[in-house]
């Protein structure tokens, strides 16, 4: 107990992993347009976007999995291409896609956790041995054989056990059952508020999440939209509905999205700016909004019939 | 605590008012440990950031305090505390509602008085 709560405070006091410019071309595709991008240790970060948005291209940038085009990614001050102390701090668990060319299908779990531990010096193998119990999984079992959710399962295994002060899990909950889900945000806590590390986590599961995530970050098309801390960015958005005139009266000069019209009625999400208010006197509806909603609202915005 | 959160107001808030609920229904008892940050986050699956935030809204007016290296406990009085404060905001969470909902019924302020003291009556 006592040396984790010193591994927590070392953990908090370990430098930023900084991403600036980044730019990812594949052939003449850019999929990302110069992204800045700040993350602190200590904290458990959202990464929510469509598909395509490009999420798991941001992640292995950041991990340095992947070269990239333009920019640079730094961790405490340091360059974290082909720099292996620094790489050896940042976990990237990937989604396994077990095909007969990646040659991991025939590998047993046992196996495959033997390389995922080479690469990180803090590989905690009693722990992984714990997580394979906690979801029965069965350590001579061959990766091909697994279903989708077991696959999900390993990835958080290798990326708990990891014990990376920077660890990043690309929708681990993708084909896990409710029980399963629940076990891992668990987990994850768990794991949290004993050493400190820093969680980066997509999913598109978003409401089951939110109340996990210290700050989200929205992916769109490439470029951040928006990176806020979640309680924030949910208490600034709010639904407003009712007669047209009296909700064009109340949002006037508020940022207003992803209106839809009913007849008489519109609803639509505002965002409050530091200081602003909703001048709500007359007949309007005024709701609060899940993360999932304001997600959907501001990456619809661009579909908004005029 | 074992309510479950809504998405009506902010997480925090719901924990601070479950923390509360606890103490005015004896569940919590005064000067008994309050579950720890850690407990609220594992428990409901939320960042200890925000149950912290919950917590320490309470330390802050007085119903929780802090014994050093051991944890929250429930301060004397606590319960006289919370009860006054939530006869405060009463009028603005209960009653204006009321008569907001009434209003554009169209059911009148007499109407109103007679089913409250009908509901008495029966009580």
């Amino acid at each position: 107990m006592a040396s984790q709560k010193k591994d927590a405070a070392s953990n908090r006091r370990g430098g930023s992993l900084i991403g600036k410019g980044i730019v990812k071309r594949f052939g003449k595709k850019e999929v990302l347009h110069g992204i800045d991008i700040a993350l602190e240790p200590g904290r458990i970060y959202g990464l929510i976007g469509r598909n395509g948005a490009g999420k798991t291209t941001l992640l292995s940038i950041l991990s340095a999995q992947n070269p990239l085009s333009l920019g640079e990614v730094t961790l405490a001050g340091e360059q974290v291409w082909e720099n292996i102390p620094a790489k050896e701090q940042i976990c990237f668990s990937r989604e396994l896609t077990p095909t007969a060319e990646s040659g991991i299908a025939n590998l047993k779990i046992q196996h495959y956790l033997k390389i995922a531990a080479s690469y990180f010096p803090n590989w905690d193998q009693p722990f992984a041995m714990k997580l394979l119990g906690d979801f029965q999984l069965y350590e001579k079992a061959k990766i091909g054989k697994l279903s989708k959710g077991m696959l999900s399962m390993i990835t958080i295994i290798v990326a708990l056990a990891s014990k990376a002060p920077y660890t990043f899990l690309d929708e681990p909950v993708a084909g896990l059952d409710v029980i399963a889900r629940e076990e891992f945000y668990r987990l994850l806590l768990e794991e949290y508020s004993a050493t400190g590390r820093t969680f980066v986590v997509s999913t598109h599961i978003i409401e089951e999440a939110a109340a996990m995530l210290e700050e989200t970050i929205i992916l769109k098309d490439g470029h951040v939209l928006l990176q806020e801390n979640t309680e924030e960015l949910v208490a600034s958005c709010i639904y407003v509905s009712g007669r047209e005139e009296e909700v064009e009266q109340a949002t006037v000069g508020l940022d207003v999205y992803h209106k839809e019209r009913i007849g008489r009625s519109v609803g639509a999400m505002v965002k409050l700016a530091d200081g602003q208010e909703l001048r709500a006197d007359g007949n309007i509806t005024i709701q609060p909004m899940s993360l999932q909603k304001i997600f959907a609202a501001l990456c619809q915005e661009e579909r908004e019939e005029r | 605590m074992q309510e479950m959160l809504t998405q009506e107001k902010s997480i925090y808030l719901q924990i601070a008012e479950m923390i509360e609920n606890d103490i005015l229904r004896e569940v919590l008892l005064e000067e008994e440990q309050a579950p720890s940050t850690n407990e609220l986050a594992r428990l409901y699956a939320i960042n200890p950031a925000t149950a912290a935030k919950g917590v320490n809204l309470l330390v802050d007016e007085g119903i929780l305090y802090k014994k050093r290296g051991i944890g929250m406990f429930v301060t004397t009085g606590a319960k006289d505390k919370i009860r006054t404060k939530r006869r405060q905001s009463f009028y603005a969470d209960y009653i204006e509602r009321l008569l907001g909902e009434a209003r554009s019924l169209g059911i009148t302020k007499a109407e109103l008085i007679r089913m409250i003291e009908e509901e008495g009556q029966e009580g």
